[in-house]
């Protein structure tokens, strides 16, 4: 056990191209001005190359990441001193919090190194390195102790499965390949790693390659062969140098050569370098490609192991495979075949890269679940994405969405679920990754490489390709799904080759699990992801469920056209004042600017203008003749509201019926003043009803019976009935539902919540519950990591008032809960408390109190929908006592019984997707009592939609388009250079904020407004 | 035919590639010669030296830029790196500058998916890379 200070530096590929290099020169100077006794030792790729270049101190284990020349002066300088610097350790993602040794990073942690073993540990070029660590011992001892059989027949037996991708049984492929008749015999090692994404071979070559050459000469032992290839591809120059290193260095040393460990066995290896072809990395391919030939594969039987190269009986395996092979002649069969599962033994190892925070090299025991690798290890997703799919097997594989992600990885497995393992790429993708453009991109390239040969690869793939470039640019047809399923049966079964038999998996495992992404390209030529240049103008005027041309709007207030900017806005909706305020902004989650720095504010921009309208939009908006029709519309909330809208533009007599006793809806109950001031609210439905709309409210509606003398109803009811908890005590200790208690403080209700509340739930009514509990006079209790001089103000007022503590308890992470960041963070910074990972279990009076029992939660396998499901952690059990409980879990709506209109189990109501009509002829429904809780601008956008519809339903053309101001020449202004970071919202200071519903958010100065729209990309004027 | 003629057509590529190393690209000189030496007709020789994607038929320019177009790179945004290096160097993929200064190509994949997305000048990776990036990247070089 080598004791002494070591400092391993990587130059694997990675960091070599983040500067590596010159880090060696600099910490090599350092040492030697110092004159300490520490081995500066070059070594081969970590695996973890995102966080290169990588600089690893033995024998403590401490890693640092991203290291830079000018640090090594304080590297050396520490180790001098006997500590380490603390700013260059790795830190977790989520926690920030620093993690000293690589033993204790996840990444590491979690995986089973044995493959990898050497790698990062070993200077790659100094064979007595490789010795140090037993290297050629296993090679020592097969040729001396064992037969060729022998050696056969213990690799059989540890079931080692050949790595490359088809999984063929190691062992007996020797074995074949030893039985065949024939004094010639080859080894070839295939490191053509062609599937793009995958990079492990690379590494294995480029930091231990010796491992390779032991397993060749091990495996050549075993068939009988003289003569052995490593076919590297082209692309690879580190790692053809380091093979060619290591062989001269093996040849000097007799393992390779005549008469290897004086057994009388000769060996020699021989580099070919690939030549660029993907297709190469068939094995008959490869084959040819030796031979001098074109790369085209040949009809397999018979195989190479019988026939292979120039007609000799060859063994062909991959990389990782013949690494793999030292360590099962040296620990046994028996060792190795306890790892992993029943059929596959032994690790895989995956190069997992694409949205996931920790990319790099990870091996794991077969068996091992996605979820495992990509969360435990992977560390989850970045920016708080979701995850949409994650894709093995390269071109040959398939992509699996997040509700398969507790699949464990395996040859079998996977393939039973239309994907495959394959070499081992696995690429994470989020709700960024348009899952149509991923089949078009994986064809493009099975296309490009197609050798030729067969005509089921060469034109089938040329047509499947074919179909999906013409979906991902908006000019695709629903029989095009049938085609594409047809073309990829003929594909498969007709191709001569694993390319060719292989190729439309992605297109197939596509189509079988993300087929709505397929219909919205085309039949409403939507990319969920806004990522298909030919459907998408801009990515935040696509992603807006009402299609609010928000370049537009953005570069007229630029100009400082802030009135003509709300034209604009209200061409599509007719809150912008609403939205500028309480909108979640999915446009801003697409903005391009944030691949910069920030994502526009497109939301208090639209906020900005909605200020300073002057209402010129007015003289032309739409004037129809009275059509003599009459609607009912049953809701005022968003859909209701806009749907009455368009359709009193269109002509028709609208009456909106509202239940409560003001209109709105969740406009005004379920969103507190502080966020949406209700004046600002009842001045928009103002000009909706000077659209001839009318509204009655306090009037519940209990059948349709009552509306039958109009020609067509709406309901837009909502979704305000709060979910039971559905645990012991809820009814006894009385807890306030989220809603009732919000309704119950606008209007004007006094509620008695007493010093601590607790609320149960994660969404954003949680929030705004919580945040209205503590202006009512509750207690900001201080979260301590969040200290800052606003937030003690805040307790030390707080406490003034005599008030009380607020906490939320949510059974999920942070990651997982659907409140809006921004909301999250200023509940924080007025003092509510989160507990996160928390359930509560149940409720009971004591005291004059509520005990409120709960228990720990941890994360456990992912459910369907793909989130990983929280489960109690046995023991955690905790109490704590409270005044009230405030259930906030979600909401249902509720339908009165009069409707006689068929709900579904959740009590929403069913229409038709196209029409939104409900079963009864002229009935129709949207928004949230339709598709559960969901938010303003989409309700917005149903209402528009309903409107469309109910005019063509009563026989006008649907068109509710409006053009409130002329289409001008569009524009552009100067594009600024570089990083500019969104100009911050000003918000009121915490302890105004906490005595009362004042607005928050104070909104931009128009010079604030005009510079952050400057910051635009302009993308919809990008060319085409 | 004999088996060592057989076996010295095995030399084919590496020869092909040798001589690509030296000149940079393949002449029609060079294809000649090596089908001559190999005594394997030059239809032959053309239709491995235009099978194989690393081989060039026409000169390439000093500067050659590889850009990455693999799967991980691709789903962090290659596509956007590529706009932006076709517009820096005026240039589409397989094309070469009149003045021999750059050729663009792309490539399945460098194996650098780790730092996605990336591309290759002669030897020299860059990763982590964003349209920003990659203008400044071409600026430097243009002045240097």
């Amino acid at each position: 056990m080598r004791t002494e200070q070591r400092l391993h530096l990587c130059r694997g590929t990675g960091c070599l191209s983040a500067g590596s290099d010159r880090l060696y020169e600099a910490l090599s100077q350092e040492i030697s001005r110092r004159g300490l006794g520490v081995q500066l030792k070059r070594t081969g790729c970590h695996g973890f190359c995102q966080r290169g270049p990588i600089v690893i101190c033995e024998p403590q284990g401490f890693f640092y990441s991203a290291v830079q020349p000018q640090d090594a002066a304080e590297i050396v300088e520490a180790l001098a001193k006997g500590h380490a610097v603390e700013r260059l350790f790795y830190r977790d993602p989520k926690t920030n919090e620093p993690i000293p040794t690589y033993r204790e990073i996840p990444f590491y942690k979690g995986q089973l190194r044995i493959i990898l073993h050497n790698c990062g540990h070993i200077d790659p070029e100094n064979i007595e390195e490789y010795l140090a660590v037993g290297g050629y011992q296993a090679a020592r001892r097969a040729l001396l102790e064992m037969t060729p059989e022998q050696v056969c027949a213990e690799v059989e037996r540890s079931g080692l499965r050949g790595r490359g991708g088809a999984g063929f049984p190691t062992g007996r492929k020797w074995q074949l390949c030893r039985q065949a008749p024939g004094h010639e015999k080859f080894i070839i090692c295939n490191a053509d790693e062609g599937d793009p994404g995958a990079f492990m071979d690379r590494s294995i070559l480029e930091a231990d390659p010796h491992a390779v050459l032991e397993g060749m000469l091990i495996a050549a032992y075993a068939i009988g062969a003289k003569d052995g290839f490593i076919y590297v591809r082209a692309e690879y120059p580190l790692a053809v140098k380091r093979l060619r290193i290591a062989i001269a260095q093996a040849r000097e040393r007799g393992f390779l050569g005549k008469n290897i460990f004086k057994s009388g066995f000769d060996f020699d290896i021989e580099i070919f370098e690939g030549a660029g072809a993907f297709v190469c990395g068939e094995e008959t391919a490869l084959i040819a490609s030796i031979e001098g030939k074109r790369g085209m594969p040949r009809p397999r039987p018979p195989y190479p192991v019988e026939s292979g190269l120039w007609g000799r009986p060859t063994n062909i395996n991959n990389v990782k495979t013949y690494a793999s092979v030292p360590h099962i002649i040296s620990n046994g069969a028996d060792w190795y075949s306890k790892i992993g599962t029943d059929k596959s033994k032994g690790t895989a190892i995956f190069s997992l890269t694409g949205k996931v925070n920790n990319c790099g090299l990870v091996e794991v025991p077969m068996g091992t679940t996605l979820a495992e690798i990509i969360y435990e290890i992977g560390g989850g997703i970045p920016h708080n994405k979701r995850l949409k799919a994650v894709q093995t097997g390269g071109p040959s594989g398939g992509c699996l969405p997040a509700g398969l992600l507790n699949t464990p990885v395996d040859f079998d497995s996977l393939t039973a679920l239309g994907s495959m393992m394959g070499s081992g790429g696995m690429v994470v993708m989020d709700e960024d990754t348009c899952i149509v453009d991923i089949a078009r991109y994986f064809l493009d390239f099975t296309q490009k490489e197609s050798c030729g040969k067969c005509a089921p690869c060469r034109l089938g793939t040329k047509q499947m390709l074919a179909i999906l470039e013409r979906i991902t640019q908006g000019q695709g047809q629903m029989e095009d799904l049938a085609r594409l399923e047809r073309l990829a049966k003929s594909v498969k079964a007709g191709s001569l080759c694993g390319l060719g038999q292989t190729a439309p998996n992605p297109v197939l495992t596509t189509l079988r699990y993300f087929r709505e992404e397929y219909e919205e390209h085309i039949k409403y030529k939507h990319c969920r992801a806004a990522v298909c240049k030919g459907l998408v103008k801009a990515p935040c005027s696509h992603s807006c469920p009402a299609g609010i041309d928000v370049p537009r709007y953005v570069r007229l207030i630029a100009a400082g056209r802030f009135a003509d900017a709300v034209a604009v806005i209200r061409e599509k909706i007719p809150f912008p004042s609403v939205c500028g305020l309480v909108c979640f902004h999915p446009c801003e989650a697409k903005c391009r600017r944030a691949l910069i720095d920030e994502a526009i504010a497109i939301r208090a921009l639209k906020r900005a203008a909605a200020e300073r309208d002057d209402g010129h939009w007015k003289l032309k908006v739409k004037r129809s003749l009275p059509t003599g029709k009459r609607v009912a519309i049953v809701g005022s909330g968003p859909a209701g509201l806009t749907a009455a809208y368009y359709l009193a533009r269109q002509g028709h007599a609208v009456t909106v019926f509202e239940a409560f006793e003001k209109p709105g809806g969740m406009m005004r109950y379920g969103i507190p003043d502080y966020r949406l001031p209700h004046d600002i609210l009842d001045a928009e439905i103002a000009e909706i009803a000077a659209a001839g709309v009318e509204i009655l409210t306090g009037t519940k509606i209990e059948s349709l019976e009552e509306l039958a003398g109009f020609d067509a109803i709406f309901l837009a009811l909502g979704a305000h009935r709060g979910m039971k908890l559905g645990i012991p005590g809820e009814d006894e200790v009385g807890v306030l539902d989220c809603i009732d208690f919000l309704r119950r403080v606008k209007l004007g209700y006094k509620v008695e919540l007493g010093e601590r509340v607790a609320i149960i739930g994660g969404g954003n009514a949680a929030i705004d519950a919580a945040r209205t509990a503590l202006r009512l006079g509750a207690k900001a209790t201080v979260p301590v990591a969040d200290a800052d001089q606003e937030v003690l103000d805040a307790s030390r007022m707080a406490r003034r008032l005599g008030a009380k503590e607020v906490r939320i308890i949510y059974r999920r992470s942070s990651t997982e809960m659907p409140a809006s960041p921004e909301e999250v963070r200023e509940a924080l910074a007025e003092g509510v408390q989160i507990e996160f990972l928390t359930a509560p279990l149940r409720m009971t009076k004591e005291n004059g109190s509520i005990r409120l029992d709960c228990v720990r939660m941890r994360l456990g396998p992912v459910d369907a929908s793909g989130r990983r499901r929280p489960e109690p952690i046995p023991g955690s059990e905790f109490s704590i006592s409270v005044d009230r409980v405030i259930s906030a879990i979600g909401e249902a709506p509720e339908i009165p019984g009069g409707f006689g209109l068929r709900q579904t189990k959740w009590d929403t109501l069913l229409v038709d997707p196209d029409t939104l009509m409900t079963e009864r002829p002229g009935v129709f429904a949207g928004g949230d009592v339709v598709t559960g809780p969901a938010s303003v601008i989409e309700a917005i956008a149903v209402g528009r939609r309903a409107a469309s519809s109910i005019d063509r339903y009563l026989g006008g053309d649907g068109d509710i388009s409006e053009i409130l101001i002329d289409p001008e020449e569009d524009a552009p202004f100067a594009l600024e250079e570089g990083e500019r970071p969104r100009v911050p919202m000003r918000t009121l200071k915490i302890p105004e904020r906490l005595g009362g519903f004042r607005e928050v958010e104070l909104g931009y100065t128009a010079e604030e407004a005009i510079s952050e729209a400057r910051r635009c990309l302009m993308c919809d004027l990008e060319e085409r | 035919m004999t088996e060592s003629r057989e076996r010295a057509w095995g030399k084919l590529i590496p020869l092909l590639q040798g001589a690509q190393a030296e000149q940079g690209y393949l002449s029609r000189e060079a294809l000649r010669r090596i089908a001559r030496e190999l005594r394997v007709p030059e239809s032959r020789v053309y239709g491995v030296a235009t099978f194989y994607a690393q081989f060039k038929l026409t000169p390439v320019g000093r500067q050659r830029v590889m850009v990455c177009r693999g799967t991980a790179c691709h789903v962090r945004g290659g596509a956007r790196v590529l706009a932006t290096v076709k517009k820096e160097l005026g240039l589409q993929e397989g094309e070469t500058a009149a003045d021999l200064s750059y050729t663009l190509e792309t490539v399945a994949c460098i194996g650098a998916c780790a730092l996605a997305p990336c591309l290759v000048v002669n030897d020299q990776v860059y990763g982590r890379l964003t349209p920003q990036k990659v203008a400044e990247l071409f600026d430097k070089r243009r002045t240097p």
